[in-house]
């Protein structure tokens, strides 16, 4: 009795901090935060794997320039990175592209994931089947 | 020791199904495939990044000079957009960076090659350096063709250039026709010209 | 000299290491046990040859021996005694060696561990699997990565020395021989796999034996790959410390897959099931080592870490196929065959944990592998380029991360066979409070989002659940009469030990990765900026030149308190400049300073980089503990000692053993 009084106790207890936790930002983000948030997604031409934000090679400074500066102008963020792959090419964006072929690579993980996960339900089926006829 | 009997002589010999059997032919599949794949890819090194700019309209390149020649020849102003009916190189460079310097005796080569028939001009922008250094650069090893400071990367991000030296061929009507990632000769670009139906 | 001497010791290693194939496979088809005993004994051969081969090419390195392409390339004499060292696997020809150094050393290890079962085919044919590898890497070096190649012409008087970034940091003289450990220990078992597959003998004698092996090499690749994570954050200057880049996630996925076999390893032991699939995980954890080495090594991705572009790829991706090939070919051939009966009596159990557990491992490392490969896929089919980068890699592991930090709480819980709501109720009550206690510290201290708030949540719980264990194992040992220093040993509780370093290294990643303020900060002499809640004061500049290299240090003080020194540093040989970071280490988190420009006229303001890491130094410290609670877990617990393999295989030879349930004091669970 006691301990199931704790299990609600630690449900709501969880609740709680998750939804304080959670709360969306009052502000909406600044110019900067957004400029920050673009230059994380942007590939530093001459380092593979860092991104804009991380770098220090000029390319990238360039780059974080001209993205504070299209933000200041007010582009929204789909502007910016057409802009970039406009000049940089589809590999600047780090984040792979959902549509197209290129998909598959968010697509099969989760194929794969159910997959097994059906797999597994199905295996234990039968081996709960089984331990019944027995 | 124990003579010992391998362990599937004395699993029944029920039928087990062909599990193993499918998932690894699947298996071996996926690896030949990819085996396949990285046996064919050229190493990344020689691997260009071929510019989206190319066929495009070129992006703009206009500015104060920051070289003036002692003789006052050389312009003091460009303006990508008054160059119609010439070739033009866009020639990215810094003074730090090695092949940079490399490759300014061929550019010198080739603008006065170029002098007397006037159908191409050089325009050189500076990536990530000093005006000083500039001055300095070209008064020792020549060169008097526009050369204009982008000190907030304007030019260099609208061009996409990722690291010097880069150079644009643009062509008389102001397409992008091709971009050298490197140093370049001027028998490269004379080449390259010819390639583009500009002979000279 | 070195030349003569390292050419030949390469050559011995490689004659002894054909000769050992063939005696010991012309020794297992004629039944000669005096051919065995000789092919064994080119074992030392070959461990002679590789030692033979290190010693050469050290003394070329520390005695400048510019007579030499690898030294007149990577030595210099103005590079320090440590590098000088350490530059034998800072560039391709020498890690080649360091890689044969470090299989000739577990070869004559494997042979003295089972020199008492010597004579059991088995055995040799695991030695003939090891010796087919080391002839393979020694091979390399006979032909398109010769070390000890002389130069043609005058002999330079100097070299440029390794490059600059790897003569920064002493890590880089401890991190790749880790790695190594790590990557050529994973031969062993796969030799061992490959072994009991043609052997058809793939009952629990062998693992119990095999997994100790991969215990170490997965205990050696988790040090590895932290210290790179460190040598990254120490070095690199953007305050990161993983970047899934191509070379980093090639380290991980054998430790991955290792992960997923230590776990499921357990349940063959157990309950006799898995057999096929922990063969298939050891055999994919070897491929993916070499799969590593091959696109660390072949330049077909670039990569901050790559070695330069060489010809060895197309032979390393030969052995790639070859390693892939032999093992899924055998277990195509045999695997059916072999497969044990039994089932899980319920997916609430320990063993239905342990396969949820390789689900998620194998996601995880398919994840990390399609990443990696894929811009290389969309280049092969289509003309254009496309990057995957951290992002992805973010997003896609997240979950899983999530998922398997919940079976990391759960499943210490759950006893074998099945459970009951009720027990597992009774048994997570306190470990949950646990994970609820880290949720609400967390959101106190000012965490936000859902993703890191459940990590530290999860995280909590996770730890619970471990020290729960660790408690019950130290009561139940000492009620037993033993010493409760018994509670940490053994592989149930060294595993509980990792799996509390484990939550640390995600709990620091989370944090430092999700909460870091970032700022560059331009400085006047004497003025102060504020950045995440520190004041930062420019002091100014000195400058040190010496011959190796030239030194511009910014002083820039924390709080007004300890000054610290982040600099530039530029070496003669070397266009690029390097800058060093300087850490203001803390518990709570790092203040990590970057030097981004050097005023340009005397007393002139300075750019500082400022990045306020929360938690960081937290990964090393989780690291560290991961290390210790594998050798526990090494350590002989008492229970299931690997006595003599020969009675274990013929104790399993017999129909379908099944463990008892009974309690054992290394068994907590059925215990408390």
């Amino acid at each position: 009795m006691y301990r199931r009084l704790g299990w609600i106790a630690l449900a709501a207890v969880v609740g709680i901090a998750l939804f304080v936790g959670t709360r969306p930002p009052e502000a909406p983000p600044t110019s900067t935060e957004r400029a920050d948030a673009l230059a994380e997604r942007i590939r530093c031409p001459t380092c593979r794997g860092q991104s804009v934000a991380d770098s220090d090679a000029p390319a990238s400074e360039f780059i974080r320039e001209e993205i504070a500066r299209q933000v200041e102008q007010g582009q929204s963020d789909q502007e910016i990175e057409d802009y970039l792959v406009s000049r940089y090419g589809d590999d600047v964006l780090l984040v792979p592209p959902r549509s197209g072929l290129a998909s598959l690579v968010w697509v099969l993980p989760v194929v794969a994931l159910v997959g097994a996960g059906a797999g597994l339900v199905v295996v234990f089926r039968r081996w709960g089947r089984a331990w019944v006829e027995t | 020791m124990v003579a010992l009997a391998p362990d599937e002589a004395e699993i029944p010999r029920r039928r087990r199904g062909r599990l193993a059997l499918w998932s690894s032919v699947a298996v071996g599949v996926v690896v030949v495939a990819l085996i396949a794949l990285l046996a064919t890819r050229d190493p990344s090194g020689t691997r260009l990044a071929n510019s989206p700019l190319l066929g495009k309209f070129a992006p703009d390149v206009s500015g104060q000079s920051i070289i003036v020649s002692p003789d006052g020849s050389s312009v003091p102003t460009f303006e990508l957009g008054d160059q119609e009916g010439r070739w033009v190189i866009v020639n990215f460079f810094a003074t730090w960076c090695v092949p940079c310097q490399e490759e300014q005796d061929d550019l010198v080569t080739l603008v006065a090659d170029h002098a007397e028939a006037d159908d191409l001009r050089v325009v050189s922008i500076v990536f990530s350096d000093t005006a000083a250094n500039v001055e300095r650069y070209f008064a020792e090893r020549g060169g008097d063709w526009p050369v204009i400071d982008d000190p907030d990367g304007q030019m260099i991000t609208d061009w996409g250039v990722t690291a010097v030296p880069e150079s644009y061929i643009v062509d008389p009507n102001g397409y992008v026709r091709a971009k050298i990632t490197g140093g370049v000769t001027s028998q490269r670009i004379e080449q390259l010209l010819v390639d583009l139906g500009g002979a000279s | 000299m070195n030349a003569v001497l390292g050419s030949a010791g390469i050559a011995l290693g490689f004659a002894a290491s054909v000769l050992g194939v063939i005696t010991l496979v012309v020794g297992i088809r004629r039944q000669r046990p005096q051919l065995l005993a000789a092919g064994r004994s080119f074992s030392t051969l070959i461990l002679g040859g590789a030692v033979l081969a290190t010693l050469a090419m050290e003394r070329a390195l520390v005695t400048h021996d510019f007579s030499l392409v690898f030294v007149a390339d990577n030595g210099s004499r103005a590079t320090p005694l440590l590098y000088a060292v350490a530059s034998l696997w800072s560039a391709l020809e020498g890690s080649i060696i360091l890689w044969v150094l470090v299989l000739a050393g577990y070869i004559v290890a494997v042979r003295y561990r089972f020199r008492r079962q010597a004579d059991d085919p088995l055995v040799s044919w695991a030695l003939i699997v090891l010796f087919a590898a080391s002839a393979f890497f020694f091979g390399l070096m006979l032909g398109p990565a010769n070390p000890f190649e002389t130069v043609a012409g005058a002999v330079p008087t100097d070299g440029p020395g390794p490059n600059p970034l790897l003569q920064n940091h002493p890590l880089m003289a401890i991190h790749p021989p880790f790695l190594y450990l790590g990557y050529v220990g994973f031969t062993v078992p796969y030799a061992f796999a490959v072994a009991a597959l043609i052997t058809g003998r793939v009952g629990e004698g062998w693992l119990s034996v095999t997994r100790r092996w991969t215990l170490l090499a997965w205990g050696a690749l988790t040090v590895g790959i932290v210290l790179g994570a460190w040598w990254s954050y120490e070095v690199l200057g953007w305050g990161g410390f993983w970047a899934w880049d191509p070379v980093e996630n090639s380290s991980f996925l054998p430790w991955l897959t290792g992960t997923a076999y230590l776990h499921s390893v357990m349940v063959q032991e157990r309950r006799g099931m898995l057999r096929v699939w922990n063969l298939s995980l050891l055999i994919a954890t070897y491929s993916l080592t070499i799969l590593g080495t091959f696109l660390t090594r072949s330049g077909v991705l670039d990569s901050v870490h790559a070695f330069s572009e060489s010809d060895i790829g197309p032979w390393l991706l030969a052995y790639f196929a070859v390693v892939v090939l032999v093992g899924v070919g055998l277990i195509g051939w045999r695997g059916d065959r072999l497969r044990a009966p039994g089932r899980i009596d319920s997916p609430l159990s320990r063993e239905g944990a342990f396969l949820a557990n390789n689900v998620l491992f194998a996601a995880f490392a398919f994840v990390v592998l399609l990443g990696t490969v894929f811009p290389l896929l969309i280049e092969a089919v289509r003309a254009d380029r496309i990057s995957v980068g951290t992002p992805y890699f973010n997003r896609m592991v997240g979950p899983i991360g999530l998922a398997l930090l919940f079976m990391m709480a759960v499943a210490p819980a759950l006893p074998w066979r099945r459970a009951s709501g009720e027990v597992l109720a009774k048994r997570l009550f306190w470990p949950a409070w646990a994970g609820a206690g880290a949720l609400v510290v967390a959101v106190l201290s000012g965490a936000t989002g859902l993703g890191p708030l459940l990590a530290f949540g999860l995280g909590g719980f996770a730890v619970g659940s471990a020290v729960r264990q660790l408690v019950l194992a130290a009561r139940a040992s000492r009620r037993a009469g033993g010493s409760r220093w018994r509670g940490v040993t053994g592989r149930a509780n060294g595993g509980m030990i990792v799996h509390i370093g484990v939550v640390i290294v995600a709990v620091a990643f989370v944090s430092a990765t999700s909460y870091q303020t970032s700022r560059q900060v331009r400085l006047e002499e004497g003025e102060s900026a504020r950045v995440g809640g520190h004041t930062i004061t420019y002091l100014g500049i000195e400058r040190t030149e010496t011959a190796q290299k030239a030194v511009t240090k910014a002083r820039v003080q924390i709080d007004g308190g300890q000054v610290f020194t982040p600099a530039v540093s530029e070496f003669p040989n070397a266009t690029q400049t390097i800058g060093t970071p300087s850490v203001d280490w803390g518990l709570r988190h790092d203040v990590y300073l970057t030097l981004q420009a050097v005023p340009t006229e005397e007393g002139g303001a300075a750019v500082i980089g400022v990045i306020v890491e929360p938690l960081v130094s937290w990964l090393w410290i989780g690291g560290l503990l991961m290390a210790v609670g594998t050798a526990l877990s090494a350590w002989p617990g008492g229970r299931r000692r690997p006595t003599d393999p020969s009675t274990m295989w013929s104790a399993s030879a017999g129909p379908e053993p099944e463990p008892a349930t009974a309690s054992s004091p290394d068994d907590p669970v059925a215990v408390g």
